[in-house]
């Protein structure tokens, strides 16, 4: 990879000139609000306090910020991995024209929720490493769910990567062409810099994985059914997806969400139902929606009025899935999504 | 509901089956007096392609105590390629629904126009399995 070592005080520098140098026409960045980070759409290089990029504090996907980014102008989204995965499957959903899109990741330590980071910003601060983590969990102060079963929290997708390093050094590296003009247009000198990070990237995987397999288990119909006893179906879940995406969901038309004389007919039909409507039939739906573009990012989780630990259902499941067609979503944005393509002769152990 | 005693129910199975092949099957089958049993209602798509896995969801949600899915054999679709994305649509939702436990009640063939032989076989088949696995959890369930 292409890149160049700075001083961690010196990204605001390139955050700055990204717009100074009209390399694009917009940023969306964390920001501090307050005790906590938030994202701001920010067009005047001033106005970037550069504080927060690494804050361990998950507010949205911002992938689902710039859902729908098909003009012509150009934004730069600067956001932890998943974000940027999920950015990528937008581009291959079109939903995002990637010509119109800058996408810088930065390296994730795993992170809190909004609300518990802003409780415990002062002990936090803007980046935390392992031995904090473990010095936090012993006093219950948990990283999100969905963070401790990640194995992709290494910034290595978009067109620029932005690696932490030993002695608050950070290496911005070119992923691809357009990455590269980027830093290029920054009047940077740009060498050869490795970012791999083989080891770290195993040992990530390894930890994850046994923490997915300590969540309890959903396991059957009726699990499921339990599960998602106290939901309202609000669908801010599907809301706050960043790969959830259809203009016109289902489950707000006439069948999907029923009101008065529909809904009786529902009712007549089977006797009774359950209200408010299709709780199961929705997550079913959305879990299938999503089982090949989920990138774990445990936004639905957050976003749950009801507290539902969602993120024991929907990576959990659709990790089945993505298994099974061998398909890591945002990888690499010239892979097709699966259910786009097919191979003559395959899956025929699957079908019965 | 009273529980049905494994063995005992009379599955409900809901067929959804191309038009141009699996259908003309089950046609065949009973023109030509093939027995099979008449736990299978039979929905008729132009295509396996048309099958949007929501259907399997809301058969099994409803219900039914199977879903069968028929479509021409891979490289015969009428359509040319109907049945290669169906088929990676039904190995999504089937690994989906294996991980609740319901994998086993739904299941696809491709059976082409002139096997009504084999459209029997399976119905019977399939309705000897889903008897054994007796009633689909969710049935008389309020959801
Ligand atoms: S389903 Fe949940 S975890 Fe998966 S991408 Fe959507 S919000 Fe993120
Ligand atoms: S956010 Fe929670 S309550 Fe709302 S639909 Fe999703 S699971 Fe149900
Ligand atoms: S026409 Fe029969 S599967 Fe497509």
């Amino acid at each position: 990879m292409k890149g160049v070592e700075l001083a961690i005080g010196d990204l605001n520098g390139v955050l700055k000139g990204l717009l100074e140098k009209e390399v694009v026409d917009c940023l969306i960045i964390p920001h501090s609000v307050g005790n906590n980070i938030a994202y701001m759409l920010v067009t005047d290089p001033d106005k970037i306090g550069g504080e927060g990029i690494f804050a361990p504090s998950f507010s949205v996907n911002a992938a689902g910020l710039v859902k729908g980014w098909t003009i012509k102008s150009k934004v730069g989204l600067v956001a932890k991995p998943c974000e940027i995965r999920a950015a990528i499957e937008l581009v291959k959903l079109n939903q995002i024209d990637k010509e119109s899109a800058l996408l810088i990741s930065v390296d994730c330590p795993g992170a809190f929720e909004n609300q518990v980071y802003a409780d415990h910003r002062d002990e936090i601060g803007e980046w935390i490493d392992s031995a904090k983590i473990e010095e936090l969990k012993s006093k219950g102060v948990e990283l999100r769910e969905a963070c401790k079963i990640c194995s992709n929290r290494l910034a290595d997708v978009g067109d620029i990567a932005v690696v932490r390093r030993e002695g608050e050094k950070v290496v911005v590296a070119a992923l691809t062409p357009m990455g590269e003009s980027a830093l290029n247009a920054l009047g940077m000198e740009l060498e050869d810099k490795d970012i791999e990070r083989k080891d770290e990237k195993a040992k990530i995987a390894d930890a994850a994985k046994k923490n997915e397999e300590s969540l309890p288990k959903i396991g059957s119909i009726e699990a499921l059914e339990e599960f998602l006893r106290d939901c309202i179906v609000c669908k801010n879940c599907r809301d706050v997806c960043p790969v959830c995406y259809c203009k016109e969901c289902f489950f707000d038309q006439p069948l999907g969400n029923p009101v008065s004389g529909d809904m009786l007919n529902l009712g007549v039909i089977r006797g009774a139902i359950g209200l408010p409507t299709n709780q199961l039939f929705y997550h079913l739906t959305r879990v299938y929606h999503v089982s090949a573009t989920c990138v774990g990012c445990g936004a639905c989780a957050d976003a749950c009025p009801k507290e539902i630990p969602l993120t024991r259902f929907y990576p959990v499941i659709t990790k089945k899935v993505q298994e099974m067609f061998e398909y890591v979503p945002g990888k690499d944005v010239e892979e097709p999504i699966p259910f786009t393509t097919y191979e003559e002769e395959e899956l025929e152990d699957r079908l019965r | 509901m009273v529980e049905e005693a494994k063995g005992e129910f009379e599955p409900k199975i809901i067929g959804f089956t191309c038009n141009w092949c699996t259908y003309a099957s089950a046609d065949l089958a009973g023109t030509s007096r093939k027995k099979y049993p008449p736990n299978t209602r039979i929905i008729r798509l132009m295509c396996s392609g048309r099958l949007d896995p929501m259907f399997v969801l809301r058969a099994l949600l409803n219900g039914a105590d199977g879903v069968f899915i028929g479509g021409c054999h891979p490289g015969e679709c009428h359509y040319i390629k109907g049945n290669f994305y169906a088929r990676r649509r039904i190995a999504a939702i089937r690994t989906i629904l294996k991980e609740l436990g319901m994998a086993n009640r739904v299941r696809s063939e491709w059976i082409s126009a002139s096997e009504g032989d084999k459209f029997a076989s399976v119905m019977k088949e399939m309705a000897a399995q889903i008897k054994e696995m007796g009633p689909n959890p969710l049935r008389g369930k309020v959801l």
